[in-house]
């Protein structure tokens, strides 16, 4: 029953934080000097990166153990993670040319780590497609692309190093201030807790679904019989 | 029989059966001549340094396009004859298809790019560094072709065996295999200007081939014969 009740008690948890931390982030926050008041994107859009890159490796993981194990509720999780991490790379994408036109004056600049995320969430969207119409048939071929994407995470994550490139280097957040990093941490806490507690619930939903199909076919082949 | 000797002797079959026809090395040869004329007619014109940067950029483009061509014929063509089932029951390991398959294509990039490497070189100066440095250049080649056609071979395989339809083959293969083809672009790039990091960057190519040919081979088997969802099937 407890543990049942996890994924609600953690999307409670976002909502009470969330509130709290757009509020600590727009009131308390100092505004930083060479960047302005576009500066606050950054408590959404790294977490949102962060995540989007787990949720592509939890999928990569997730299909990996369905191809090879078979597993439904592998396939479960690597689509519930797919479906979210769509989401926060849908989210990275928007916020990032907004703070890169208050930042390089320009919306979109071909940088690499932009190029590299925008590809890993083409390929999280074409899993979803290979999954979602692809048919029975294509599951294999959809976790395989799942475990490709999940490949590409570490390459983005170094592509600032191996790339030259105009985007923020990967020390940024480590050379934060303390105050910024007072803002970052509920920012954060309140997505990580919103995005696992939804997984959990769309991986029930998920199962639930495959559970019922099975009833219904052992159904028809009872009845055939 | 070992793995290597059945790789080629199937290796040595598919080649067989290419060279009675030079279908797929001749149409490969053919678009890549189409690609150098497309490029001559919009590119043709640039200023040297813009060159450094179009050349490569020219270079792995026709080699992607090609590639994808080649991939989606040469699974066809077992589709076709319908000896795919023959392949996959005969008493051969499954890797060693997956190898056979993926040379037979890598011998087809490279009939494609010794025509694309001489024909840019005469379309942008810039690009004559390429046979100046012939070694490194085949090197580059070798290295930025085995990570595509591993990713490439095992979709193509995995399409033809489930039933999808070839379009798919580019709707997965570019956004999968375009970080190789930028680490291509930088270390060519590089090659062009002369850059003393070139054997760096060929490093990092080898280790990106190393990664993707090793989960291409873990995941082939599964991928062709494998049973995920084989619950559902039952309907």
């Amino acid at each position: 029953m407890l543990l049942r009740s996890i994924p609600t008690l953690m999307l409670a948890a976002a909502a009470l934080i969330f509130p709290y931390s757009v509020a600590r982030i727009f009131l308390d926050t100092p505004i930083e000097r060479t960047m302005g008041t576009a500066f606050k994107i950054f408590f959404f859009h790294v977490p949102m990166g962060w995540l989007c890159m787990l949720m592509a490796l939890i999928c990569g993981v997730a299909a990996a153990i369905e191809v090879k194990r078979r597993s439904l509720r592998a396939g479960a999780v690597a689509l519930a993670a797919a479906e979210l991490g769509f989401v926060c790379g849908l989210g990275v994408l928007l916020t990032g040319p907004i703070w890169g036109n208050a930042t390089w004056g320009r919306p979109w600049t071909g940088d690499a780590r932009q190029l590299t995320t925008a590809l890993l969430w083409l390929v999280i969207a074409a899993y979803l497609l290979v999954r979602h119409f692809g048919g029975e048939q294509s599951r294999r071929l959809a976790a395989a692309l799942a475990i490709f994407g999940a490949i590409d995470v570490p390459i983005i994550y170094y592509a600032v190093k191996i790339w030259k490139t105009t985007h923020p280097t990967t020390d940024v957040v480590g050379s934060l201030p303390p105050a910024l990093w007072a803002s970052l941490w509920p920012a954060l806490g309140a997505l990580v807790l919103c995005t696992f507690g939804l997984l959990a619930v769309r991986v029930r939903q998920l199962m639930t679904s495959e559970a019922l199909d099975d009833a219904w076919v052992r159904l028809q082949e009872r009845q055939e019989t | 029989m070992g793995l290597w000797r059945q790789t080629w002797l199937l290796f040595a079959s598919e080649l067989r059966q290419e060279l009675r026809s030079f279908e797929v090395v001749a149409t490969a040869a053919f678009y890549s001549l189409v690609m150098l004329a497309l490029f001559a007619l919009s590119l043709g014109v640039l200023p040297r340094d813009a060159q450094v940067a179009a050349a490569p950029g020219a270079l792995w483009l026709s080699v992607a396009f090609v590639g994808a061509l080649t991939l989606t014929r040469v699974f066809d063509r077992e589709r076709e004859a319908d000896t795919l089932r023959a392949l996959l029951c005969a008493p051969v390991q499954r890797l060693a298809i997956y190898f056979a398959k993926g040379a037979l294509v890598l011998v087809v990039l490279a009939v494609a790019v010794a025509v694309l490497v001489p024909g840019l070189a005469l379309l942008f100066p810039a690009a004559s560094a390429l046979l100046e440095r012939p070694w490194l250049t085949a090197g580059l080649v070798l290295l930025g072709c085995i990570g595509y056609v591993a990713v490439g071979t095992l979709f193509a395989a995995g399409l033809a065996t489930s039933g999808g339809k070839n379009v798919l083959i580019a709707v997965i293969l570019y956004p999968l295999t375009t970080p190789v083809l930028m680490l291509n672009l930088v270390a060519t790039r590089a090659l062009l200007e002369h850059h003393p990091d070139v054997n760096a960057y060929l490093g990092r190519l080898a280790a990106v081939d190393v990664i993707l040919v090793g989960v291409g081979a873990w995941l082939f088997e599964s991928l062709l014969v494998g049973a995920v969802g084989t619950r559902r099937r039952r309907a």
